[in-house]
């Protein structure tokens, strides 16, 4: 792996990023508002922990808005992969093979909705946004359908049990598996053709195309990986709670978008990095559990999360040339100088 | 002075200077009332300066203007407006989904207490449009409409504000033939009711039938205005050209190689778009395609490519039969070069290397893992090759200059091993130097055996680099310039309509 070893461009990244410098300064001040609760390993573990679905999420559906996309159905696909397995389980009892067959069930079904969505977004010029708004609704539906809209409690699975209860060095298994979501992420963009391939077309669908690049083929993967990661975070989630519900999951899409967009991935495509979207992720994950630990009411936590989205995507469009904003910043630059 | 005579519009002395360049130099300029006044002269001669000061868009540097005998200033748009002078843009400027009287209304809505009047907007434009007796509905929308529509929409609007000066720019370039003819007969109508019209087009044959006047200019000077009945088409050519320019510019010696045929188009048809194109281009020659935009020229390269379809005909590889699709094309040592690059050419965001690397992960990955070390030398290769500033692979190719940008579009292909390249108006925006680079690399890639296939309306490019020359109008080739001498003359007055097909053939 003659790419681990380069670690320098990774932690130029790092440092360069303004991201990591505001987490930095918010750990701070939270430690010292919290008397240094805040900063124990139990908390740090228990942020790691809240984070990890939205983290897998967003380890998926960084590809579809990397290519100028967007895809709502995480939620969708995680409710819908949750109910198929417990419901698979429930019907056939948790032997081995039957827990084997419903992770093959759980999470085909993410990658075969996300193989649905592939085909229409790459094939048809219709709004990625609109078009997955619509299709998480009919998942959901679907898993009403599946669930009989009652709650379904996951028994005697040993595999969830473990994901669910065991920890290592005192860090739960999920926060594991978010980690290996953000290596394959990492490896898949930074260092595979596909990788350079997502950034290409996200960046110029036609001069990809006349370049020999098989468009429509990058799109249908994007797809398919984040509904895999959407499944993979249901199978999680029901592991969790040993159980699935018809609305498991429900508006998490949103927290992933806005975990994405403050991670300064580029909405229009074509920029960011899994790295900074899941600072992203950090950051949203550490303000919140920051103010629970200092009281504060959710009405405040759920406008300063508003704000902080606001924040991200002014920074975004600074740096597109031709805004407003962007000229407010050029303006500022050559005042300085 | 009779009453046909009677100016309406007057520029005097008008000067605008770009970086110490004249851009204008002391340009006289007038239009009578009720006048076809065409605007002629190459790219660069100061027709888009002259007409972006009258219209507000630049401010002058010296001279005055006059409208009906009165000394007016024009600041901006709305001070052009005022003063009665519309312009019917190259690119359409209406809203696509508003209905035609909206559009025409659009900003002078008829309304009490902010209510808008649909009755008595509709009422007015319906009385407008049977004036003119245009085929338009008042509530049609504008999408909905063909290009020709989409112009009257356009007039119309010029003439619900009582505009006296219409301002044309290249208004048949996107037209069929029997829409320009209805133009043609919308343009005398408004002649004959005392509207007076610039007109800008490259296409002579109508410039020459519709004016009363034409002026022409070259390197920001007029260098003659003539009344219609004393236009001698080969003069009026010369004067846009001019005299100045040395004979090895103005005229290139035409060679047929003798070397191997590399690429052979046969009776290739795309209906609607090209028709019947048969040619072939030879290992190591320059073979260029040109004529007016619309002619067709790169929608064949683009067939050729496999980047857009054709109906019947045949395209030939080595003596081949070949069925091109874009993959196909790459791995077969294909190359374009596309019309935008902008759009078609580079991704922005990313790296000269990442833009280089997009057509060679064939090359510098295993296993689907791309192998970084391979990956910046394939840059490096790109950046030597092209000569690109700043010499750094890293740089985005969105935040270089336009030359440089070609540079490492020409990039992608210059580090594969290319037989056929295809090349479309590669210096388009390009500054003169960055230019002269640009022609060295084709002339290198046709000294190492590549065929160059290219397609270029610049007529001194042309001249510079092919080794044979096609004409192509309304989807054909007109004529083949196959060896001896070609003018820049020749070429202007062939893909401007003066030659016809029977002459040329």
């Amino acid at each position: 792996m003659t790419a681990m070893k380069k670690s320098n461009p990774v932690m130029k990244a790092l440092t360069s990023s303004s991201r990591i410098i505001v987490l930095i300064a918010l750990v701070l001040i939270f430690s010292l508002a919290t008397k240094g609760v805040f900063f124990s390993y139990k908390n740090l573990v228990n942020i790691l922990y809240s984070v990890s679905l939205i983290g897998i999420m967003v380890c998926g559906a960084s590809f579809a808005v990397l290519l100028g996309g967007i895809d709502r159905t995480v939620s969708g696909n995680a409710a819908l992969s949750g109910a198929i397995i417990a419901m698979t389980i429930l019907n056939r009892g948790a032997t081995g093979g039957n827990v084997a067959l419903a992770l093959i069930l759980g999470l085909g079904g993410g990658a075969l909705s996300g193989l649905i969505h592939g085909l229409i977004l790459s094939r048809f010029n219709i709004p990625a946004f609109l078009l997955t708004l619509a299709t998480n609704e009919i998942l959901y539906g679907l898993v009403q359908m599946v669930t009989g809209n009652l709650l379904i409690y996951i028994k005697g699975c040993t595999l969830m049990d473990y994901i669910g209860q065991v920890r290592w060095l005192g860090i739960p298994i999920p926060v594991f598996i978010m980690l290996v979501c953000i290596l394959f992420a990492y490896i898949v963009l930074n260092h595979t053709v596909y990788g350079r391939q997502v950034y290409a077309v996200g960046g110029n669908r036609e001069a990809s195309e006349l370049s020999g690049i098989p468009t429509r083929r990058v799109i249908l993967i994007a797809y398919i990986i984040s509904g895999f990661m959407g499944a993979l975070a249901g199978f999680v989630l029901s592991s969790m709670n040993q159980q699935a519900s018809a609305s498991q999951a429900n508006g998490y899409e949103n927290n992933v978008l806005a975990a994405i967009v403050v991670g300064g991935v580029s909405m229009r495509g074509g920029s960011g990095s899994i790295q900074n979207a899941i600072l992203g992720v950090f950051l949203i994950g550490v303000i919140e559990n920051g103010m629970n630990l200092m009281g504060v009411p959710s009405i405040y936590k759920d406008m300063v999360k508003g704000i902080i989205i606001i924040v991200a995507v002014a920074m975004d469009m600074a740096n597109q040339p031709g805004t407003p904003l962007n000229n407010l910043k050029r303006r500022l630059k050559t005042k300085q100088a | 002075m009779s009453e046909k005579n009677e100016l309406l519009f007057e520029m005097k002395n008008i000067e605008k200077i770009f970086a110490h360049v004249h851009a204008l130099d002391h340009v006289n300029f007038d239009v009578r009332k009720g006048e076809v006044h065409a605007l002629l002269g190459e790219n660069g001669a100061g027709k888009s300066t002259l007409i972006k000061i009258l219209t507000g868009v630049y401010s002058k540097d010296g001279g005055q203007i006059f409208m009906n005998g009165e000394e007016i200033e024009i600041n901006s748009r709305e001070d052009a407006s005022e003063a009665g002078i519309a312009v019917i843009f190259q690119e359409l400027s209406l809203v696509p989904t508003l209905t035609v009287y909206q559009n025409i209304l659009l900003g002078k809505e008829i309304s009490k207490f902010g209510i808008v009047s649909d009755k008595a907007e509709k009422a007015q434009i319906q009385e407008l449009i049977d004036r003119y007796g245009f085929p338009l509905k008042t509530t049609d929308v504008v999408e909905t409409l063909s290009v020709a529509q989409k112009q009257m929409v356009e007039i119309l609007k010029a003439l619900a504000t009582d505009s006296r000066l219409i301002i044309m720019d290249e208004p048949t370039a996107s037209l069929s033939s029997r829409e320009s003819e209805l133009l043609y007969k919308i343009i005398n109508q408004l002649r004959d009711r005392g509207v007076s019209i610039i007109y800008i087009s490259h296409r002579l044959e109508e410039v020459f039938n519709l004016s009363d006047r034409i002026t022409i200019l070259r390197d920001g000077k007029n260098v003659g205005v003539i009344e219609k009945e004393d236009i001698v088409p080969s003069e009026v050519v010369k004067m846009m050209i001019g005299k100045e320019l040395s004979e090895s510019t103005a005229s290139r010696e035409l060679s047929t190689s003798d070397a191997e045929t590399a690429l052979e188009v046969r009776n290739l048809t795309h209906i609607g778009y090209y028709n019947d194109v048969s040619f072939e281009v030879k290992k190591g020659e320059v073979l260029v395609l040109t004529g007016l935009v619309g002619s067709g020229r790169t929608e064949v390269v683009r067939s050729i490519y496999g980047a857009d379809p054709y109906d019947s005909g045949e395209i030939l590889l080595n003596g081949q039969v070949y069925k091109p699709t874009v993959k196909r094309s790459v791995a077969n040592g294909f190359g374009l070069i596309p019309e935008d690059r902008r759009t078609q050419g580079f991704s922005p965001l990313l790296s000269v290397t990442k833009n280089v690397s997009l057509t060679s992960y064939d090359k510098i990955a295993k296993g689907g893992f791309v192998n970084a070390k391979d990956e910046d030398d394939l840059g490096e290769k790109a950046v030597h090759l092209t000569d690109l500033r700043p010499a750094n692979p890293n740089v985005q190719v969105g935040d270089l200059s336009g030359g440089n940008q070609q540079k490492a579009v020409l990039g992608k292909w210059l580090t594969r091993d290319l037989k056929v390249i295809l090349i479309d108006e590669p210096t388009v925006g390009i500054d003169i130097g960055a230019k002269d680079e640009i022609y060295n690399i084709i002339e290198e890639l046709a000294s190492q055996g590549v065929a160059v296939l290219m397609v270029s309306s610049d007529i001194a490019e042309v001249l510079r680099v092919a080794h044979r020359i096609i004409v192509m109008r309304e989807g054909r080739i007109i004529k083949e310039f196959n060896h001896g001498v070609a003018t820049q003359e020749d070429i202007l007055l062939t893909s401007s309509g003066f030659v016809s097909e029977e002459e040329a053939a």
